[in-house]
């Protein structure tokens, strides 16, 4: 992401063009900020991101169960 | 989830594959979480080899299959079926043969970029792919992301990313 385009994609989550799909997605309740900060990411840093995510998820799930279990 | 040795697990067998669902979401730009990785793979007698041969070392199994199961993921089980959900020592793992409001992997590639992860370049679901699956699959989880996946083409569009 060039300097020039981390300008206009903040230009654009923090004031989406009205009618556009943006807009539309931040009416529905989607953080914009979020893409936001995705999209400044590699790949391979969205990647990492991901088994980070799965690992969290994977962590919530299992103290769920252990959870559940005691009740 | 070691989604780096898994990834290269499938590209040293030469494996054609095609990185799709909440993963493809995450590459792409998305905030979506998920706790397992999808694949479409091609359905040729020659890729199921080498998709059996690349999970072998892994112990893939049936997720949430009763234990005493008898369940082996070689050529014969997978040309036998088409999906199929597994946990591996590398982490959950979906293969699928087809995928909903795309159709097999040649359609599935054809939909996809390729994008460079941890050095490699892989076949990746794009957005516009992303979102032809996620409105045939159709539930409302699925409704959910579409709105989140067309903001994200909506910026790339417009800042050319």
């Amino acid at each position: 992401m060039t300097p020039e385009q981390r300008k206009l994609a903040y230009e654009l989550i923090t004031n989406p063009p009205p009618g556009s799909k943006l807009a539309e997605a931040k009416e529905y309740g989607i953080d914009l900020t979020l893409l936001y900060e995705n999209l400044k990411l590699t790949p391979t840093e969205r990647a990492r991101k991901f088994v980070e995510g799965a690992r969290s998820l994977r962590e919530i799930r299992l103290a769920a169960q252990r959870h559940r279990a005691k009740r | 989830m070691r989604l780096e040795e898994a990834l290269r697990a499938l590209y040293d067998e030469e494996v054609e594959f095609v990185v799709i669902g909440g993963a493809a979401m995450q590459f792409q730009g998305s905030a979506h979480l998920t706790e397992d990785l999808d694949f479409c793979y091609a359905r040729s007698p020659k890729n199921i080899q080498r998709l059996a041969k690349a999970l072998q070392p892994f112990h893939p199994h049936l997720r949430n299959a009763p234990e005493d199961l008898p369940f082996r993921f070689d050529a014969l089980t997978i040309e036998r079926g088409l999906n199929f959900t597994l946990a591996t020592d590398l982490g959950a793992l979906d293969f699928l043969g087809e995928v909903a409001g795309l159709g097999g992997y040649d359609e599935v590639k054809a939909a996809s970029e390729k994008m460079c992860l941890f050095g490699i370049d892989h076949q990746v679901l794009s957005l516009e792919g992303l979102i032809k699956a996620k409105r045939a699959a159709g539930r409302e989880k699925d409704l959910d992301a579409v709105k989140e996946l067309e903001g994200l083409l909506d910026i790339r569009r417009r800042t050319g990313l």
